[in-house]
């Protein structure tokens, strides 16, 4: 009894340093994540920008990165045929827990292989659920309710993100990241993270995913802040906290502007 | 470059694209006096302003535009300001019952339907008669026979209705429309266009500017000055209630389009004296016409994409 009580002992011991080596393996190469600029203004003359991203992975691993907006509801109508001719705005819909902005990047050569949204040629056997790594539009999918249960969740979702791709909100960007060259146990990467005007101020979650036999084996993650600056903070305020007194300055500027170009137009003669 | 951000539509938007396409709407205010809105709100959609925001802050250039359309036309004489106002006051009130009457049909479930249609309706029907009738002007004009029994036919029951709309009530000569009338139709047809208008969400003056010509039979360059007069004070309304309650009016692009359609409205205001009554009929039909026709092609084509964004038409 007591012999089979110091092998079990042994056996443990011998496990718990194989996990702490294993961990101090793992800790070697931790995934890293570094914005360029984690805070971006809207200032006047703002039409978007760019975000560099750069970090470090181990070696062996691909590293997806995703850009992810606050979660919303969205309401939706479904088109279909009226009489059976005229095509409208139909049925209506809601889909929960929807990201207002959504971006992948993922790495050179591999792309669209390992985002796993279509899951096609040889990664295909390697990845056993699409929904593991978290990353991509079927890993999204999981997470959105749509309202009523009744409606096709796919077919809506499929062409809510037609619509965000189209207004350059939702995007996938394939061989997108850059992987440095190895040092030791891993190796840098980087990416230019497309920052459409769309995307309105808020906190967005860009996330880094390492990769490794289709398993994501570890994770960073850093928020981007994008804020209202100069004119456009001074507008949005007015419109929203004084909004009375902002159709009024509204209707004003509109009148004065037009006697003014009137006034203009008669003194110079143009158009009479 | 040349970019510049919208904090209520959340978007950035090209300087120049905004003050051609102000310039653009504003010399049709200026040529035809419509406001535009139904040329102007699916522009700025086209250019990714969400619906709401794309009406609202046209309503708002629409202010700017109308009031130096307005000026101009005053001093040339063409804005009958009674006439204006009785249209201005249904036009307030028609307004106030069709937003009761979309509630209604929003209710019923097919309020998306009834607007498509009846934009296609009221486009075509609009633009074809006054097509046509400007067709026939000119044929007369260039010297074409037209039916003699026919217009015989047309002077008597002109006849008849000029003789039930004198027994009306409240006659009142409206002088500058060279026309003496019952206060109660521009009243009533006032009350009409509102409720359109609050229908099709749009400001109306691509209606109000046929019912002015072929129902009450005001002169063309009259019909201009005084549809801008009530379209101002219509606007100036709007735009109040839309920044107020929805918070949808965007100043900087309202400014944008503001200095685009100001001079425009006044380049149409000059090209329009040029222009006779028939030549401005028909062109004002053909782009009533385009919009009818690219409307419906919406409706019968199969869209790219199955669903819209809920909110806006």
């Amino acid at each position: 009894m007591h012999r089979i009580l110091r092998i079990n002992g042994l056996l443990l011991a011998v496990l718990a340093v194989l996990f702490w080596i294993g961990s101090a393996g793992a800790s070697e190469a931790p995934v890293t994540l570094k914005l360029s600029h984690p805070t971006l203004k809207i200032t006047t003359f703002y039409d978007g920008t760019t975000v560099n991203v750069s970090g470090t992975l181990p070696a062996s691993d691909d590293i997806l990165l995703h850009v992810i907006g606050a979660k919303k509801n969205v309401a939706l109508k479904v088109k279909g045929k009226v009489a059976g001719l005229l095509w409208m705005n139909k049925t209506d819909v809601e889909l929960e827990n929807t990201p207002a902005v959504y971006m992948v990047y993922t790495p050179e050569k591999i792309g669209k292989d390992l985002l796993l949204a279509q899951l096609e040629g040889k990664y295909k056997a390697m990845v056993k659920d699409v929904a593991l790594l978290g990353v991509g539009y079927k890993a999204l999918v999981k997470d959105i309710a749509i309202k009523p249960e009744s409606a096709d969740k796919k077919f809506v979702f499929g062409e809510y993100v037609k619509l965000m791709e189209k207004a350059g909100v939702y995007g996938v960007y394939d061989g997108a990241v850059n992987y440095g060259p190895v040092e030791g146990k891993t190796k840098s990467f980087s990416a230019t993270l497309i920052i459409p005007p769309k995307m309105t101020a808020g906190k967005y979650l860009v996330e880094a995913v390492a990769v490794r036999d289709g398993k994501p084996v570890g994770r960073a993650r850093e928020t981007l802040t994008i804020e209202l600056s100069g004119l456009p903070k001074i507008i949005a305020s007015l419109a929203y906290e004084h909004s009375l007194l902002f159709g009024i300055m509204a209707v004003a500027i509109a009148v004065a502007t037009g006697l003014l170009i009137g006034v203009l137009f008669k003194g110079g003669g143009g158009a009479h | 470059m040349f970019h510049m951000y919208l904090p209520i539509a959340g978007n950035s938007v090209n300087i120049i694209l905004i003050l051609g396409l102000g310039g653009f709407v504003g010399l049709l205010s200026g040529i035809f006096g419509v406001g535009g809105g139904f040329l102007m709100t699916p522009l700025l959609m086209m250019f990714g302003i969400p619906p709401t925001v794309a009406a609202a802050s046209d309503s708002n250039q629409i202010v700017g535009a109308s009031t130096s359309g307005t000026l101009a036309h005053m001093r040339l004489g063409n804005v009958d300001i009674p006439m204006g106002l009785m249209l201005l006051i249904g036009g307030i009130a028609g307004g106030t019952v069709g937003v009761q009457v979309i509630k209604l049909l929003r209710a019923m479930g097919n309020a998306d339907f009834l607007i498509a249609i009846t934009y296609v309706i009221m486009l075509g029907g609009v633009g074809g008669y006054m097509f046509w009738e400007s067709l026939q002007g000119m044929r007369h004009q260039d010297g074409l026979p037209v039916e003699k029994k026919k217009s015989k036919k047309k002077e008597a029951e002109k006849e008849e209705k000029k003789s039930l709309v004198q027994s009306l009530p409240f006659q009142y000569k409206f002088v500058k429309s060279g026309c003496e009338i019952s206060m109660l139709l521009p009243l009533g047809f006032g009350i009409l266009v509102g409720i359109l208008a609050a229908i099709m969400g749009v400001g109306g003056g691509f209606i109000m500017v046929p019912v002015m010509v072929y129902l009450l039979r005001m002169p063309m360059h009259v019909v201009v000055g005084t549809s801008l007069f009530q379209i101002l004070f219509t606007c100036v309304n709007v735009t109040i209630m839309q920044a107020w309650s929805n918070h949808t009016v965007d100043f900087v692009l309202a400014v944008l389009l503001l200095l685009g359609s100001t001079i425009g409205a006044q380049v149409g205001t000059a090209v329009s004296k040029r222009l006779n009554a028939d030549q401005l009929k028909i062109m004002l039909a053909s782009l009533v016409l385009l919009v009818c026709v690219k409307m419906m092609a919406g409706l019968l084509m199969t869209p790219s994409i199955m669903v819209a964004l809920k909110g806006g038409h």
